[in-house]
C-alpha cells in the first residue's frame, strides 16, 4: 500500500546512488582514450555520396509469414485503435480521476510513454508514425468526412512556409521540456490532461491547415522527436520503386528511408521493413531542414537539464545568480548551441570547408550527437523504468484511483532491488561511453562524406573529439553528483 | 596491414583501459557486515542526520526521537514505525537492498531524510 505512483518533481524519488568518484574518473578517461579508436580504425578510402544508403540490411518482409504478421490490417489497425484508446484513458483519468495518489495519467505519460516508448524507439524501431494518436484521429476524421461527401477531405490546403523548417517543433519541444522539468504541476493528472487537450487542438488544426504529412514532419514535436530516435534504431522502412519518390518533398528516388508518406502510398509489394546496424540512419545525407541542428541540441540540452536540476551546482547557480529554472531551461540549450556552433566552426578551420556552407556542416554534425543524448537518457532513466515503471501494472487495474480492480492487479507492489547499485553504476558508465564512441564514429563518417578527403576529415575531427569528450564528461559528472532537492 | 593496425589499436586500448580499471578501483571495505546503530531525531519535519549511509548486509538499528507524533516509513524496505514525542522508537532491519531510499513521514508523504545502502 505504500508504493505510490510518481509524484512531486521529476520522475519521483530516485533509487540510484551517485556513481563514485573513481568510476567517474575512469569513465572520463575511457571517453578520451576511446575517442581516438574510430579515427585509428577508419579506412583511408574516399566515400561516394550515396554510399551512406548502402549498409548491410535484411528485409523482414522478404519472409512471407513476417510480412503477413507485420502487414496485417488486424494488427496495425488494432495498435492504432489501442493508441487512441490509451490517449483517451490518459485524458479522462486526468480530468475526472483522483488528483493525488493513484492515477494512471502521470505514470503512463512520463514513464511508460515518454521514457519507455522512447527507449523502444531508439532500440527497436519507430512505431510513432503508425500509432500517433493525433495522426490516427485525423485519418479517422478524414475518412468520415469523405464518406459524408466532402471530396477534398479535411485539408485546407495552405502552403507551409519552407523557411520555417522544423522551428515549430523546436518551440513545442522547449515548452515540453519546461513542462516536464520546471513546471511544478507536471505530475498533476489534470494538468497533463489540459496540456494534452490543448496540444491536440493545435495539432489537429495545423494538420488540417498545412496538410497532415507536412505538419507531422515539421511541427508535430513528438513525430520529429521519435523520428530522430528512430534514426538510431536497427530497423527502417523503405520503398523499393524509386519513381514513387520523385515528387516527394521529404525524400528522393533511392533515398526513401523512413519516409512514411511514400511508404503508405505504395503498393504493399513495394515495401521493405529492414533490419540494419544501429545508428546508420544518423549519417544519411539528407536535405537539411531549417532548425534541425537546434532541435538536436535542444534534445541534448533537455536531457542534461533534467539531471543538472538535481546537482548542488545548480542550487548554487539559482542561489547566487538571477537565473531560475525557467530561465535555465532556455539558457542551457542556447549555451549548448553556441558551444556546438563554435566547435563546428573550429572543425572547418582545422579541416577546411570550402565548397560547403557552415550551415550545412552544422546541420549534418548535429545528428552525430544523438547517440550521446540517447545514452544519457538511458543511463539516467532506465532504473526509473525498471522500478517506477512497475506501477503501471497496478494502475491499469485502477486507472482513475476509484478503487477498481479491473485485472486483479491493483494491489501489486513494485519489486525494488531489481538491479543492484554496483550494476547500475557500471551500466550507466558503459552506456555513456558506448554512446560517445558511436557519436565519434558518426561525426567522422559525416566529415568523410562532406569533405571527401580522409586527411582533411581526420583534421576536422580533432575539435569534434574535444566537443564529444566535453559532452560525455558532463553526462558522467551529473551522474556522479550528490542528489539534492 | 589494415588488420594488423586494427589488432594493435584494440590491444593497446584494452591494456590501457584494463590497467586503469584495476589501478583506480578501490579495495572493498574491510570486514563483513556489521551491526550499525544510529540516533536519529526528527524536528520540524527534518531528520538529523539527514542521511544514513550503510553498507550492504549491515544490520541497521535506528533509534528515533520526534517532536511530534510521526509515522515513519522507510521506502524500498517498507518498514514502518510510529514515533511518539518523548518516547524513543526503534526500527531495525537488515540492509539487503542497495540504493538510495527515502525515509518519509507516512501521513504527509514528505521526505524526512535518506537511507543510502552502498554495495560492498
Amino acid at each position: 500500500m505504500c508504493a505510490r505512483p510518481a509524484t512531486a518533481h521529476g520522475f519521483g524519488p530516485t533509487y540510484d546512488i551517485p556513481i563514485p568518484l573513481w568510476l567517474y574518473l575512469y569513465g572520463a578517461a575511457a571517453a578520451v582514450v576511446l575517442a581516438f579508436v574510430p579515427l585509428a580504425l577508419s579506412t583511408r578510402k574516399t566515400p561516394v555520396a550515396d554510399d551512406a544508403y548502402e549498409y548491410p540490411r535484411f528485409d523482414l518482409f522478404g519472409i512471407r509469414w513476417l510480412r503477413n504478421v507485420f502487414g496485417s490490417r488486424l494488427l496495425l489497425g488494432g495498435l492504432r485503435a489501442l493508441s487512441v484508446f490509451l490517449f483517451l484513458v490518459v485524458v479522462i483519468s486526468g480530468l475526472v480521476g483522483l488528483q493525488s495518489g493513484f492515477n494512471i495519467a502521470p505514470t503512463f505519460v512520463w514513464i511508460t510513454w515518454w521514457v519507455g516508448f522512447g527507449f523502444f524507439t531508439a532500440l527497436v524501431g519507430n512505431l510513432w508514425p503508425l500509432v500517433n494518436p493525433w495522426g490516427v484521429l485525423f485519418d479517422w476524421a478524414e475518412g468520415l468526412a469523405r464518406r459524408l461527401g466532402l471530396r477534398a477531405g479535411l485539408g485546407l490546403g495552405e502552403t507551409y512556409p519552407r523557411a520555417l523548417g522544423i522551428w515549430p517543433a523546436v518551440g513545442f519541444y522547449l515548452v515540453f521540456v519546461w513542462f516536464e522539468n520546471v513546471f511544478s504541476g507536471s505530475y498533476v493528472p489534470r494538468n497533463i490532461a489540459f496540456f494534452a487537450l490543448g496540444y491536440s487542438l493545435i495539432t489537429l488544426y495545423a494538420m488540417s491547415y498545412f496538410g497532415k504529412e507536412t505538419w507531422l514532419r515539421h511541427g508535430e514535436v513528438f513525430s520529429v522527436f521519435f523520428g530522430l530516435l528512430g534514426r538510431f534504431a536497427p530497423t527502417e522502412v523503405r520503398v523499393k520503386t524509386p519513381n514513387v519518390c520523385l515528387d516527394c518533398e521529404a525524400c528522393g528516388p533511392g533515398r526513401c528511408v523512413n519516409c512514411y508518406a511514400c511508404f503508405r502510398r505504395v503498393d504493399p509489394d513495394e515495401r521493405e521493413l529492414n533490419l540494419r546496424p544501429f545508428a546508420v540512419g544518423l549519417r544519411l545525407p539528407e536535405r537539411a531542414v531549417p532548425g534541425v541542428a537546434a532541435f538536436v541540441i535542444l534534445v541534448l540540452a533537455g536531457v542534461t537539464f533534467d539531471g543538472l536540476l538535481e546537482t548542488p551546482l545548480w542550487l548554487e547557480v539559482v542561489r547566487v545568480t538571477p537565473v531560475d529554472q525557467t530561465l535555465g531551461v532556455m539558457l542551457l540549450p542556447m549555451m549548448f548551441f553556441v558551444i556546438y556552433l563554435g566547435f563546428v566552426r573550429l572543425s572547418l578551420v582545422f579541416g577546411g570547408g570550402e565548397g560547403a556552407s557552415f550551415g550545412r556542416f552544422a546541420a549534418a554534425y548535429a545528428f552525430s550527437l544523438v547517440p550521446i543524448a540517447i545514452a544519457y537518457q538511458m543511463a539516467h532513466y532506465y532504473t526509473y523504468l525498471l522500478i517506477q515503471g512497475q506501477m503501471i501494472f497496478s494502475l491499469i487495474s485502477d486507472p482513475l484511483g476509484w478503487g477498481w480492480n479491473l485485472f486483479g492487479t491493483a494491489g501489486f507492489d513494485p519489486r525494488y532491488g531489481v538491479v543492484g547499485a554496483s550494476f547500475v553504476w557500471y551500466s550507466q558508465v558503459a552506456l555513456i561511453v558506448v554512446g560517445h564512441v558511436i557519436a565519434v564514429y558518426l561525426a567522422h563518417s559525416i566529415s568523410l562524406r562532406l569533405l571527401r578527403d580522409p586527411k582533411r576529415a581526420f583534421r576536422s575531427q580533432l575539435p569534434m573529439l574535444v566537443l564529444m569528450v566535453l559532452y560525455t564528461i558532463t553526462s558522467l559528472w551529473i551522474l556522479a553528483q550528490p542528489i539534492v532537492k | 596491414m589494415e588488420v594488423t593496425r586494427a589488432a594493435i589499436v584494440v590491444l593497446v586500448v584494452v591494456l590501457v583501459l584494463g590497467g586503469l580499471f584495476f589501478l583506480l578501483r578501490p579495495d572493498t571495505p574491510d570486514g563483513g557486515p556489521r551491526a550499525r546503530s544510529f540516533d536519529v531525531s526528527i524536528e520540524d519535519g527534518k531528520m538529523s542526520p539527514e542521511e544514513i549511509s550503510v553498507n550492504r548486509g549491515d544490520t541497521v538499528m535506528l533509534r528515533i526521537d520526534a517532536d511530534e507524533l510521526t509515522e515513519i516509513h522507510v521506502h524500498g524496505y517498507d518498514v514502518e514505525q510510529q514515533v511518539e514525542p518523548g518516547k524513543t522508537a526503534e526500527i531495525g532491519f537488515e540492509a539487503d537492498l542497495t540504493g538510495r531510499f527515502e525515509i518519509e513521514d507516512h501521513e504527509t508523504e514528505e521526505e524526512l531524510g535518506v537511507l543510502q545502502v552502498r554495495p560492498r
